[in-house]
């Protein structure tokens, strides 16, 4: 069966999606996008305090590292707790799963970071696949789309409540199925899951290095 | 999944003495990530050949984790963070080895 990617002159991804399905992808890959934005997730999570966590504050005050029990207050201040959307908090994982404070200070430092980056690369391939046809990627909007879809993916998974190998292939054969024991609801994101599976199977296949 | 080695806190002089531990990046099995997407991930970031970016990617698969690379703390920063952006969850530890 044709692929839904091609490689083109120079490295680049020609896409053949129609314009409808083209929107579809680009609108989940947007939504991730706002998923991320600080703001949002700063409003689903009520017990967020005024702490930033902006880098280039409390290193910089003169007097703060003579008093150590000030020094550890300012540290608590800038604490940054990991997101409360657990489909977010899966895009910005720990980075110790047996170290609190290591993770604690990995986020402090990274976060922000990491959520502007994938931002940007969610953008990137939104805006591409929102061209006029035919849709032909470069190499970098090609790396945001296989990254995008799977950060799609795992916010999916995460409403869809999968959490093993073995949901993973309920999922899978239950759609085969035909069944929607979740509702229409539970059945259209299960339905989008799949797709946007099969669409990264295939790019990722489309760009693999022969070596 | 629950079967991550239990260790007793280790005391900041141990760290002292074993400063040149080296650190590594542990990549963790998740019910999304697809295989293709995995080894790809280990090919083009850490520019592993396929046999070894496949063989992590089973390592990750079948055991639940792997080591994906060793190095400086700064370095196993920089690739967890790396990982986490391509959707990978990763983490870094100092070496138990």
């Amino acid at each position: 069966m044709r692929s839904t990617f091609a490689r083109a002159r120079g490295g680049r991804i020609k896409v053949r999606l129609g314009d409808a399905d083209r929107g579809v992808v680009a609108g989940l890959l947007e939504a991730v996008a706002d998923l991320l934005d600080p703001e949002v997730d700063a409003q689903a999570d009520a017990g967020a305090g005024p702490s930033q966590g902006s880098a280039g504050t409390a290193p910089d005050a003169p007097d703060a590292p003579d008093d150590p029990s000030l020094w550890a207050s300012l540290e608590a201040d800038l604490a940054v707790e990991p997101p409360a959307d657990p489909a977010v908090a899966r895009l910005l994982p720990d980075a110790s799963r047996d170290d609190p404070e290591l993770a604690q200070s990995f986020r402090r430092l990274t976060e922000q970071d990491l959520r502007e980056r994938k931002r940007d690369s969610l953008a990137l391939a939104a805006a591409a696949l929102r061209r006029a046809a035919p849709v032909v990627l470069d190499d970098s909007e090609a790396q945001a789309l296989l990254k995008g879809l799977t950060d799609v993916r795992l916010v999916l998974a995460e409403r869809l409540g999968i959490a093993t190998d073995e949901d993973a292939e309920f999922l899978h054969a239950a759609l085969a199925a035909g069944a929607s024991q979740g509702g229409q609801e539970w059945a259209k994101a299960a339905e989008l899951y799949e797709v946007v599976t099969y669409l990264q199977e295939e790019l990722v296949h489309t760009l693999l290095p022969s070596g | 999944m629950s079967v991550a080695p239990v260790e007793v806190e280790r005391p900041d002089l141990d760290e002292a003495l074993v400063t040149d531990v080296p650190w590594v990046t542990i990549v963790w099995n998740d019910p999304v990530n697809l295989m293709s997407y995995v080894t790809y991930v280990f090919q083009t970031y850490f520019g592993y050949p396929k046999e070894k970016a496949t063989q992590l990617m089973l390592d990750v698969h079948r055991k639940g984790r792997a080591v994906v690379s060793n190095g400086t703390r700064e370095a196993m920063e920089r690739d967890t963070q790396a990982m986490h952006e391509f959707g990978l969850w990763a983490t870094f530890q100092k070496d138990e080895a």
